[in-house]
């Protein structure tokens, strides 16, 4: 009886080690949607069926792209974090056979914690809608209400022309958005970040290609 | 001059495509056997790093169900039950105990997780004495606790680069709402250690609203007897004792029947992949049955003919081996994520662990194999009769 | 080595019968006959007269039922006597060399590469030269490197014919060797034949449905119903 016990319990404490990790040992830090099937009609709502594409920098252009992206980011304040080879999922969303648009999440830096940022897009590169599957924090509620996520639908890269969200300065739509809470600045700037690397990221992974082609 | 060596290879490519699958069959089946033994030896490697990282070799904690414990910690509960603080000064004192440590592990549930929440876990530990169990810790960023009482935390790399934090960042205990400082971040250990978040036992014990503990690490000297403590400490009252090398054992006993499993399915698919080769080089012999009656009218004994045809069984087996052992080293990594989602508890690093020992290995068995499986065809073609196969007017 | 005139093979009541269920069929019938050193002995008849069957048992091919072979007046089959197949192998690789109607090329083999294939098997002292030397008296030296699919069927008996006498035979057994051939290329493989008999000293036992082939050789002996009839 000691024995059974003893071994259940050792089994369980391994086991019990791996919940404690916030993530286990050597897993991709990557973005993915956690329930896909859910999610996807979510942000979809006229979807029929999507499609998982994996891009890595290093293979659609390498150095040169990374730099490229970098620079557009603004390598200081909305660094890539991830190294050259890790790649990115694009989820390509369909509509029967017909191609409606793509959904993709970024890590950005919150108050207490990363946020990951999941963006619905168009085919025309406008924001749909964004979800937010992981932040830390009060602000939590307020940023991951679909009202406030409402507020980004038709906001597109151009949009980020004229405002900046690093320093939160500039004038548009963006900067007319009201921040929810106020006492929570960095998770609401976080979110607009999150908002523009996601946007520049898809520019070079999806749109640059399809411009190029016309 | 031909070789017979080249005439065997040149009787391989009159059918290409036929030599072609039989060859895919091969270098599959090899592919799969080299990446099973492969996972057998690195699941075992990585297990016993796992448990040599831990830095301790005991573990000392609180009797109980370890079914309602797992059940209330998967639900955000404060998990396993605890035992007193005072009992590290009564364990340290013991002659074959070097280091012990005292730790306290409580899980949170946080809401903005994922829909529907998800767990945060926290370790909280001593930085005078949880250190030394862990010698090969190294710091990204920042040091341990400066203060026992502080509200601070060390982070390892996974778990820092998840929520991307630096040194001088915050953190949120949630449901609690207590914000603690990251004064460190771990290099990469490879281990459980990466994805841990670490506080100051003290601290976790305030937040947790308790004094207690739910374990003690111990560290064993050397040249003491690690089974007569064990047996000491079992009379200490309310604990269990976990020994990691009986962890590992049990681990091990618990997948021997997977292992077992998929290793015969291993050789299954070898002795299918075999099969092909058989029914090749027999339909090959059955082919050329005038050629090798031909060949002995030019002065091929038996046993010359017996040779030409296992030399194409052994060219057949060894290029299928090595293409099917080259696979398994290339996609190696793929094999291992692919263990990790399928077992519900894997060790980090290596788990397929394919060195030139077991490819050379594995490249014996498959040629001896396919040399045995090969008898039957070679000896058919070397008793074929040159009358027999030559067309014959009586 | 045989001097001109000696005996090469010496057939004494050779019989060979097989059974068919509770019948048995005689091929061949108390066949005697001797060949000698430097014989071109064609042997024709209609079919399952027992000319491929005799021609098998004097190229060791095959053990008779009953009678004797001597081949260069060692006894070979005697009546007890009866050969394995490494025996029979042993003898056919110093004395014949064998040329079929279907040629038997292998496909993936250049023509140097087939007519040294014996030589991967049994090589006996001072052949190393035979392959180009052959070729080149064949005519068959610029077709060195091509495959039995791009020569014609006359070029792949010639060879055949290279193949078969690279390890220097004795005796060189032909079993319808323009049966798969035009005309023409009949005409070349029995100047080949002849040339071969007359020039290099090859005795030659060849069967042939082709009476003009049949007339390039010294002897011809006819078959019929299992005995030998020698004109």
């Amino acid at each position: 009886m000691r024995f059974l016990c003893t071994a259940f319990l050792q089994i369980f404490l391994l086991m019990a080690m791996t919940v404690f990790s916030a993530v286990p040992a050597l897993a991709a830090i990557g973005c993915d949607l956690n329930n896909p099937d859910r999610d996807v009609p979510r942000l979809f709502p006229e979807s029929t069926s999507y499609k998982t594409v994996y891009i890595s920098i290093a293979k659609q252009g390498g150095d040169p792209l990374l730099r490229k992206i970098e620079n557009r980011l603004g390598r200081a304040n909305l660094p890539l974090y991830a190294p050259i080879d890790v790649p990115y999922t694009l989820y390509e969303i369909y509509r029967d056979s017909r191609k409606v648009g793509y959904i993709h999440g970024v890590n950005q830096k919150g108050q207490f914690g990363g946020i990951q940022v999941f963006m619905a897009q168009d085919l025309t590169g406008r924001i749909k809608t964004f979800y937010i599957q992981k932040i830390s924090g009060k602000s939590a509620g307020k940023l991951c209400d679909t009202k406030f996520a409402k507020k980004f639908a038709g906001i597109s890269l151009r949009d980020f022309d004229s405002y900046d969200p690093v320093s939160g300065k500039g004038t548009g739509k963006i900067a007319e958005i009201i921040n929810p809470i106020p006492e929570m600045e960095t998770d609401f700037y976080g979110v607009l970040r999150g908002l523009k690397k996601n946007l520049v990221l898809m520019d070079e992974f999806v749109f640059a290609g399809e411009r190029g082609k016309q | 001059m031909i070789t017979r060596f080249q005439i065997a290879c040149k009787n391989l490519l009159r059918k290409k495509a036929r030599t072609l699958l039989t060859l895919v069959g091969i270098m599959l089946s090899s592919w799969v056997l080299v990446s099973l033994l492969g996972f057998n030896r690195g699941y075992e490697q990585a297990l016993n790093r796992d448990i040599d990282n831990m830095g301790y070799q005991l573990m000392v904690m609180a009797k109980g169900c370890p079914y309602e414990a797992a059940t209330m910690m998967l639900q955000g509960g404060t998990g396993l039950r605890y035992i007193e603080q005072s009992m590290v000064d009564s364990i340290v004192n013991k002659p074959e105990v070097d280091k012990a440590t005292p730790i306290l592990m409580q899980a949170f549930f946080d809401p903005d997780k994922g829909d529907g929440g998800g767990i945060a876990g926290y370790f909280g530990v001593e930085a005078a004495t949880f250190p030394a169990m862990k010698p090969f810790f190294r710091f990204r960023q920042g040091s341990w606790f400066h203060d026992e009482r502080g509200a601070e935390a060390v982070m390892g790399f996974e778990a820092a680069e998840l929520e991307q934090r630096e040194v001088g960042d915050m953190i949120l205990v949630p449901g609690k709402n207590v914000q603690l400082k990251v004064v460190g971040i771990l290099e990469r250990t490879g281990t459980q250690d990466d994805g841990t978040i670490f506080v100051p036992l003290k601290t976790l014990q305030k937040i947790s609203a308790t004094d207690k503990i739910t374990t003690i690490g111990i560290k064993v000297k050397n040249d003491a007897d690690s089974a007569k403590l064990e047996n000491t400490l079992y009379q200490l009252p309310d604990v269990q004792v976990v020994s990691f090398t009986q962890v590992k054992q049990t681990i091990m006993k618990l997948i021997a029947t997977a292992r077992v499993m998929v290793l015969s399915i291993a050789i299954i698919a070898l002795l299918i992949a075999m099969v092909g080769v058989v029914n090749t080089i027999l339909m090959s012999v059955m082919e050329r049955t005038h050629e090798i009656g031909i060949l002995k009218t030019m002065g091929a004994m038996p046993g010359d003919i017996f040779f030409l045809v296992w030399t194409e069984t052994l060219i057949l087996c060894s290029c299928g081996g090595i293409a099917g052992i080259s696979l398994a080293l290339v996609f190696s990594r793929l094999s291992d994520i692919l263990m990790r989602r399928i077992l519900p508890y894997s060790p980090g690093g290596e788990l397929v662990a394919i060195d030139s020992k077991l490819a050379v290995m594995t490249l014996a068995v498959i040629v001896v194999v396919g040399l045995l499986s090969g008898i039957y065809p070679a000896w058919k073609a070397g008793r074929v009769r040159p009358l027999e196969s030559i067309r014959s007017e009586g | 080595m045989m001097t001109k005139d000696a005996v090469s093979l010496e057939a004494r009541g050779l019989t060979r019968s097989y059974h068919r269920g509770n019948e048995e069929i005689r091929a061949l019938d108390g066949v005697t006959l001797t060949i000698r050193r430097g014989d071109f002995v064609a042997f024709m008849g209609p079919s399952g007269s027992g000319k491929t069957t005799l021609v098998n048992l004097l190229g060791c091919l095959d053990n008779p039922t009953t009678g004797e072979l001597e081949l260069a007046g060692r006894s070979i089959f005697d009546g007890s006597k009866r050969l394995d197949e490494k025996a029979l192998t042993r003898i056919r690789r110093e004395v014949f060399g064998y040329i079929f109607q279907n040629f038997y090329l292998i496909p993936t083999l250049t023509v140097r590469e087939n007519v040294a294939l014996p030589l991967a098997f049994y090589k006996k002292p001072g052949v190393e030269e035979e392959v180009e030397r052959l070729l080149k008296m064949l005519g068959m030296e610029h077709r060195m490197d091509h495959l039995p699919g791009q020569i014609s069927g006359g070029e792949m008996q010639r060879v055949a014919i290279a193949r078969a006498l690279v390890n220097r035979p004795e005796i060189l057994l032909a079993d319808e060797p323009t049966g798969n051939l035009d005309t023409n290329r009949t005409a070349e493989i029995g100047e080949v034949l002849q040339d071969l008999n007359k020039n290099s000293g090859l005795t030659i036992v060849m069967v042939t449905h082709n009476p003009g082939l049949a007339r390039l050789g010294g002897r011809l002996i006819e078959m019929r119903d299992g005995k030998a009839y020698e004109n």
